[in-house]
């Protein structure tokens, strides 16, 4: 018995407890949530530094003598002289499924009042992108529900596709159309048993915007009952730029999640035009060399490090992916600025939104000519690649048209028969927005129309007429609806089915 | 006051001017901050105070700060500048403290390392994983 007390008392006092090192610095400027702090020898970039009282700070300039570190949240408590300490993370955000419908900030901390997040495993804000071995080409469709997108400005799964014009022509609202959409689609397959439907999942990162415009965007989702699909980053105007620069970083890695777990996700950048301003004033107060606009030289690396996390992966890293729909604001229509370029030349196409179409009432007001997506056509489903495939050609060839046909009354038929149709083509793509159309629905109009169905009708009919036809279809022809969906491509029977059925709806028509 | 950047690479060349085999030479910094008042070349001002930023930087990561809750033994004492001179080489300058709302423990600053391993911090450790839960 006294040898077992000789031996655990022995084994006791041979423990040694061990000290951890720390690193510290000292806080020796403090001003506009940035922090010049002496010491931190061992800091990391990007590491995230504890000023005490749970304020949180992140490396982001390492220097001879000092670090320039940007306060996330409340700054306003850290003082000169204080004791700051290296944590050794990487600053992170939570990720998962316990997001969806929630409303976050740049950190993954919840706004909604909806209580804390349920979420066991955080991304790093900062991640390389995916490689070439682990990427694939766009092969499946993201269906935005806006007939305009689907039929001449397709978008894969794994895309980035810039949307650009100048303020109040609709930027967003293609976004939250598209996110809306997205719901539809993911409750019907739900609701169907669909095992081949893949959910996308949306995230939509508000940087800049007033918190009134973010409190619609969110209200418009809850009605439409997109909120279950939907996370919500926001960094309003009022959030500090640190924050406003994270924020996209922050969604991105929460849709990086879905990907990596064999899902597919959306992000919806809004606007990354604010994103640069806010950096440039970040950069600015950590005293970085300034370039062009003021400007970092780093600009260009900001978003295209960010775009680049979009992707779609292979079979064998689980085949999941990441859209990305960034949008930028440019000033009277000037898309040859810095920030619009960068971007541009960083997507894989852009939907170009034009003021004068906007306020003509072509609404969505997508400019035809300068809107291109490079990639999505691989992405687009047989059926609609039959009756879209020279629908922009014929568009932009009407706009030319009609642009000469004011200068002189003599036409020859083939060219009045031209712009008949183009007048007719621009008032079916027209949309009101929040109300976007399933694809069977969009194939069949448009075949409608590419075979000469609306031809006869007024233009200024086209919209009723578009519209009965639609709901004729949804309530009275499900089934031929249904099987276009089922077999993706028009048949030669399948035709022949649609041709009855539209001349039929065509007698009823008043 | 405004130092430029001319200032600042003249600081740091003056640094390393003063520097014999990596160390801090005082007699040097001393003969070269006189020849430099002396001498009053244009941004002087911004130099000397660059200089003596640089001067302290290296003073504080060359100095081993020990802080105990009671007066350590002359035996404990040199088993810690032992330890240290062995993991930081030689020429550190030791200052010993007394700090009674340590409780209990050392803690040991050089440079920007810190090894605590003092009661209080112990005590916050607790408190800190207390609030996280």
């Amino acid at each position: 018995m006294s040898t077992l007390l000789q031996d655990i008392e022995s084994k006791i006092s041979g423990a040694k407890t061990t000290v951890a090192k720390q690193n510290v610095g000292i806080v020796r400027e403090i001003g506009d949530g940035v922090a010049k702090i002496e010491g931190l020898t061992d800091a990391m970039l990007n590491e995230m530094l504890d000023f005490g009282n749970g304020v949180t700070g992140l490396a982001l300039n390492l220097e001879e003598t000092e670090v320039g570190a940007i306060i996330l949240g409340e700054y306003t408590s850290v003082k000169e002289g204080q004791e700051v300490r290296t944590t050794g993370k990487l600053l992170q955000v939570p990720v998962g499924k316990g997001l969806l419908g929630r409303v976050v900030n740049a950190l993954g901390q919840p706004l909604d009042g909806k209580g804390p997040i349920k979420s066991d495993k955080s991304y790093p804000v900062e991640k390389i992108a995916p490689g070439i071995v682990k990427r694939k080409s766009v092969s499946q469709p993201v269906q935005t529900g806006i007939m305009a997108v689907d039929a001449m400005i397709p978008i894969g799964r794994g895309q980035r596709e810039l949307i650009i014009g100048d303020r109040s022509t609709g930027k967003t609202t293609i976004g939250i159309d598209t996110i809306i959409s997205q719901a539809r689609l993911n409750k019907a397959a739900e609701a169907s048993g669909e095992k081949d439907y893949r959910p996308l999942y949306c995230i939509y990162v508000a940087v800049g915007q007033k918190q009134s415009n973010i409190a619609r965007v969110i209200s418009v989702l809850e009605e439409a009952g997109a909120m279950p699909y939907t996370i919500v980053v926001s960094a309003s105007a009022s959030d500090s730029a640190t924050n406003q620069y994270l924020a996209p970083f922050a969604g991105c890695a929460m849709g990086e999640w879905f990907m990596d777990n064999g899902m597919d996700a959306l992000i919806i950048y809004d606007d990354l035009s604010k994103h640069a301003v806010a950096y440039r004033q970040v950069s600015l107060v950590l005293k970085r060399p300034s370039g062009r606009e003021a400007y970092p030289g780093d600009v260009f690396y900001l978003h295209s490090r960010l775009l680049e996390r979009s992707a779609r992966l292979n079979e064998k890293s689980g085949n999941g992916s990441l859209t990305a729909l960034p949008i930028i604001e440019t000033q009277m229509g000037d898309v040859s600025a810095y920030i619009p370029t960068n971007v541009i030349s960083i997507t894989d196409g852009q939907i170009y939104l034009e003021t004068d179409l906007f306020y003509q009432g072509v609404r969505p007001a997508i400019s035809v000519g300068l809107s291109v997506s490079r990639v999505g056509s691989a992405a687009q489903i047989k059926a609609m690649k039959q009756v879209s495939g020279r629908i922009k050609l014929d568009l932009a060839q009407f706009r030319e048209l009609a642009a000469f046909a004011q200068f002189g009354s003599d036409l020859d038929a083939a060219t009045q028969a031209k712009i008949e149709r183009g007048k007719r083509v621009v008032e079916i793509f027209k949309q009101p927005q929040y109300n976007p159309l399933s694809v069977e629905v969009q194939v069949v109009i448009l075949w409608a129309v590419q075979n000469g169905y609306f031809d006869d009708v007024a233009v200024d009919k086209i919209k009723d007429f578009q519209n009965k036809l639609t709901d004729y279809l949804t309530s009275r022809k499900a089934d031929l609806v249904a099987k276009i969906q089922k077999e993706k491509a028009l048949s030669d029977a399948l035709t022949a089915e649609l041709k009855a059925v539209v001349t039929e709806f065509k007698q009823t028509y008043k | 006051m405004k130092v430029t950047k001319q200032s600042r690479r003249d600081a740091k060349a003056l640094f390393r001017a003063c520097q014999v085999n990596g160390v801090l030479d005082e007699n040097r910094v001393r003969q070269a901050v006189d020849e430099v008042l002396e001498k009053k070349p244009r941004g002087f001002a911004g130099t000397l105070s660059h200089f003596v930023r640089l001067v302290r930087l290296e003073q504080a990561r060359r100095t081993a700060r020990i802080e105990s809750s009671v007066p350590l033994s002359p035996e404990l004492q040199s088993g810690l500048k032992a330890a240290l001179e062995k993991r930081y080489g030689q020429g550190l300058h030791f200052v010993f403290g007394e700090n009674p709302d340590l409780i209990g423990g050392v803690r040991v600053q050089i440079g920007s390392d810190v090894y605590d391993g003092s009661i209080r911090a112990r005590l916050d450790g607790i408190y800190e994983d207390f609030k996280a839960a």
